[in-house]
């Protein structure tokens, strides 16, 4: 008579072997999770580029009153990225922006979509920031003789960074995490991998779980550079 | 030195400043007095243009700064600023608060303006403060620290706008002491304050604002014991 709990393993052994071992399959794991990261980590240096243009930008034109068509620009181009969901701008910028583009391209497509998407919501992490310093901060650096942008750079920006990185690495959280809808123009990230391997095996136990536990692991990742980069911003606060 | 003419100034229909006409002469030391809301602040600021004037013209040092094509960046590394709550940058230390503009406006190379970083400091007993942050010094140290930030850039004119009126009583002794240094070696100085013993011993002439306008202005002897307007009678006596 056959005993239940050893059919189990035998179960999970064969499982596992089917998920991982067999077909070498963990080469697709690994390389969706290249893509995951390849994306992730464009994605968010073209955001952060985007996003300090941008509230850059807004900033300069509410204090002067200059700019004002370059603001307007920004302006609609944040409502118009709020305002639409993350998935139909990839499908949008695959299908119709970038149509003619060749196939080797499409991750460069993932990455243009993703940046875009995130600089919209970094500008207005970053404005907030940029608005959140002391007005007389500003004032001291221009009295004594800086230019606007000596100011921003020097004194405005580096104050602004240490309040808004808390909400920044929320940004990039979900930017990882939102890249697994990738699979919709073609491209095999993690979460692609894990689903074209529940289909060939048929078991959605290992292939499902095991790439929740990287992502999960990747998140903590991040919380924890964020962590260590804001005690080092810190470091003007002790007393 | 400083000529303002015809000044006015107004935040929406509010009249801040009532077409002011002032002069400043070089080696100067002006001080003004007024009850809160009397524009005596916004005078100051406008003269480094914080505030831009509605109308009117300010002259500094033969150049009509409140012109479209001044380069004003220029003329306020001329004019010294030291504000009421300090605003030293609290991300730099003190040695890169002070430091900063003469380097990043190339008007020094990084080891002269340490160097003369450190002689200012020397000078009012804060060397060993070089490499702290300002969250960690007292509130006298820091406005001290203010001040040799701007004195770094070797103004031609201090501008200081209630230097001590956000200090513990303790600390403002130490405020006005170095105001007075540096006023017995010629610097020409415009102070707002609430100070009435430094304007009394400091000043070669004190103003009284209120409502906008200049009311009266004197030496400081005649303007404290002969007052002529009744509302600078008013204020002296709730004041003194």
């Amino acid at each position: 008579m056959p005993i239940l709990p050893l059919s189990i393993f035998d179960d999970l052994a064969g499982n596992f072997y089917a998920t991982f071992i067999e077909k070498d399959r963990y080469m697709l794991f690994l390389q969706g999770l290249g893509n995951t990261l390849l994306i992730t980590l464009f994605a968010t240096l073209l955001g952060i580029a985007i996003g300090l243009v941008v509230a850059i930008i807004k900033v300069y034109c509410a204090q002067t009153g200059r700019l004002k068509i370059a603001n307007a620009v920004c302006t609609a181009y944040v409502a118009v990225i709020r305002g639409t969901p993350m998935v139909l701008q990839l499908l949008i910028m695959y299908y119709l922006v970038f149509a003619a583009f060749p196939d080797e391209m499409t991750l460069l497509i993932a990455i243009l979509s993703f940046g875009i998407n995130s600089g919209a919501y970094v500008s207005e992490i970053v404005r907030g920031g940029i608005l959140a310093v002391d007005r007389g901060q500003l004032e001291a650096g221009r009295s004594l003789g800086l230019t606007q942008g000596q100011t921003m750079k020097s004194i405005i920006l580096p104050q602004a960074v240490k309040s808004i990185l808390p909400a920044l690495g929320n940004e990039f959280i979900t930017l990882l995490k939102e890249t697994s809808i990738v699979g919709y123009i073609t491209i095999v990230d993690l979460t692609r991998a894990g689903d074209i391997v529940r289909s060939r095996t048929f078991d959605a136990f290992f292939s499902l779980i095991s790439v929740a536990v990287v992502y999960f692991i990747l998140v903590m990742g991040i919380s924890w550079l964020l962590k260590k980069a804001e005690r080092r911003l810190a470091k003007s606060d002790r007393r | 030195m400083i000529d303002v003419k015809n000044l006015s100034k107004s935040f929406g229909d509010h009249l801040v400043l009532n077409n002011i006409t002032e002069k400043i002469e070089k080696g100067e030391k002006v001080v003004i007095i007024g009850p809160s809301g009397s524009g005596k602040s916004t005078f100051l600021r406008c003269l480094n243009l914080l505030e831009t004037p509605s109308s009117g013209e300010i002259w500094f040092e033969g150049k009509m700064i409140n012109a479209p094509k001044t380069n004003v960046n220029k003329l306020r590394q001329k004019m010294g600023m030291v504000f009421q709550h300090f605003n030293l940058f609290p991300h730099l230390t003190v040695m890169q608060n002070i430091t900063l503009a003469p380097v990043k406006l190339k008007l020094q190379t990084k080891e002269e303006a340490e160097e003369n970083a450190l002689r200012l400091l020397e000078r009012i007993g804060l060397r060993d403060k070089a490499g702290v942050f300002p969250s960690m010094i007292s509130g006298g140290q820091k406005q001290r620290i203010a001040i040799v930030r701007a004195l770094a850039m070797n103004p031609d004119v201090m501008l200081f706008d209630e230097p001590t009126s956000a200090l513990d009583p303790e600390m403002v002794g130490e405020v006005l002491e170095l105001m007075k240094e540096l006023a017995e070696e010629g610097m020409t100085m415009v102070v707002v304050t609430h100070e009435m013993g430094f304007a009394r011993e400091v000043a070669t002439r004190v103003l009284f604002m209120d409502e906008g306008v200049i009311m009266e202005q004197n030496t400081p002897q005649e303007f404290f014991e002969h007052p002529q307007n009744p509302r600078l009678k008013d204020f002296l006596s709730k004041v003194l």
